[in-house]
């Protein structure tokens, strides 16, 4: 099953701060407060392609997981991945055209596949005005579980094997999970947009004040600083 | 600072990161960032090595490879109808 979210939005911004801000959006919790939940954020590719001169970016995130602790539980870590059972990583893949004025941008969950996939996929443009103040965007969150389904059954029967567990979910209990997970992503979803987008204001707000290399170099200066206050 | 996944790449990571956001800002926003072989190279290539041997201890190197082939997966039932 899929449920799919579209919501339309606009900073005040141009479209290349929004671009940085969206590199730089999990950079610090002092520079986005909203981005306490994201434990690590790694580069694993970055390429100019020579024809068209977009930039690619691949990243993983590894983020505090907002499911329910006692779902979690009951997951075997076929489907949960090993992450540690509250905390998922999340690939997030960007593409920037800077002569065009748009970036796509899509994440989906690594593991918790079988049950959740949060794709986001975001378009910033500047709609062929490069140097418009304002910055559009669109996001299509999607969310798609497939316990039960052919790949999961696989998953599920050598967890049988191993644990006996899981099959019973794959069993009468998996709808009821399953419907269960869904009615938590929607619920959740709003909240989420709204945090994402707060904290994207404000990494674009110290960006509009300082460039940044001042907000990176003010960033390193406080870090330092509580270093040797400790 | 963002953290590595893998604190043993913590250094090469920052250096990196710091490179890239100067060069994304400071060059491949104003029209002037087309080849790879930027100023950042050899700090990514340096981090990468790190980075590798982390995501295969993980194994998250597997949970990429599942998720490639999944999208495959999903792209031809979701993407192709019409």
């Amino acid at each position: 099953m899929v449920l799919t979210h579209t919501t339309n939005h606009s900073y005040t911004h141009p479209f290349p701060t929004v671009t940085l801000a969206f590199f730089l959006r999990y950079y610090s919790p002092q520079l986005n407060p909203f981005s306490a939940h994201v434990l690590s954020t790694d580069t694993i590719d970055s390429h100019v392609d020579p024809e068209t001169g977009r930039l690619h970016t691949t990243r993983i995130h590894l983020k505090k997981s907002r499911m329910p602790s006692a779902i979690i539980k009951l997951l075997p870590a076929s489907v949960t991945g090993g992450a540690g059972e509250k905390s998922s990583y999340v690939l997030e893949n960007s593409i920037v055209d800077i002569k065009e004025g748009w970036m796509k941008t899509e994440s989906r969950n690594l593991n918790f596949t079988g049950v959740l996939s949060a794709d986001n996929s975001t378009l910033s443009s500047a709609v062929a005005r490069p140097l418009s103040p304002n910055t559009w965007v669109s996001t299509t969150f999607s969310y798609r579980s497939s316990l039960g389904s052919r790949k999961t059954d696989k998953a599920a029967a050598n967890e049988e094997n191993s644990r006996g567990r899981f099959g019973w979910i794959s069993g009468w209990g998996a709808k009821r999970i399953q419907s269960s997970i869904e009615s938590i992503a929607s619920n959740k979803t709003d909240d989420q947009i709204i945090k994402s987008r707060d904290g994207m204001k404000m990494v674009l707000e110290r960006l509009r004040s300082n460039g940044v290399v001042a907000v990176l170099r003010e960033l390193n200066r406080r870090e330092g600083k509580s270093v040797f206050e400790a | 600072m963002s953290a590595s996944l893998a604190p043993e790449c913590n250094e090469v990571k920052e250096r990196y990161d710091t490179c890239f956001l100067k060069w994304y800002s400071e060059k491949y926003l104003r029209g002037n960032g087309k080849t790879d072989e930027n100023e950042c190279a050899s700090m990514f290539k340096e981090y990468q090595k790190c980075l590798q041997v982390a995501l295969k201890d993980r194994k998250i190197d597997k949970l990429l490879d599942e998720a490639r082939e999944d999208s495959k997966d999903y792209d031809t039932i979701h993407l192709k109808r019409k």
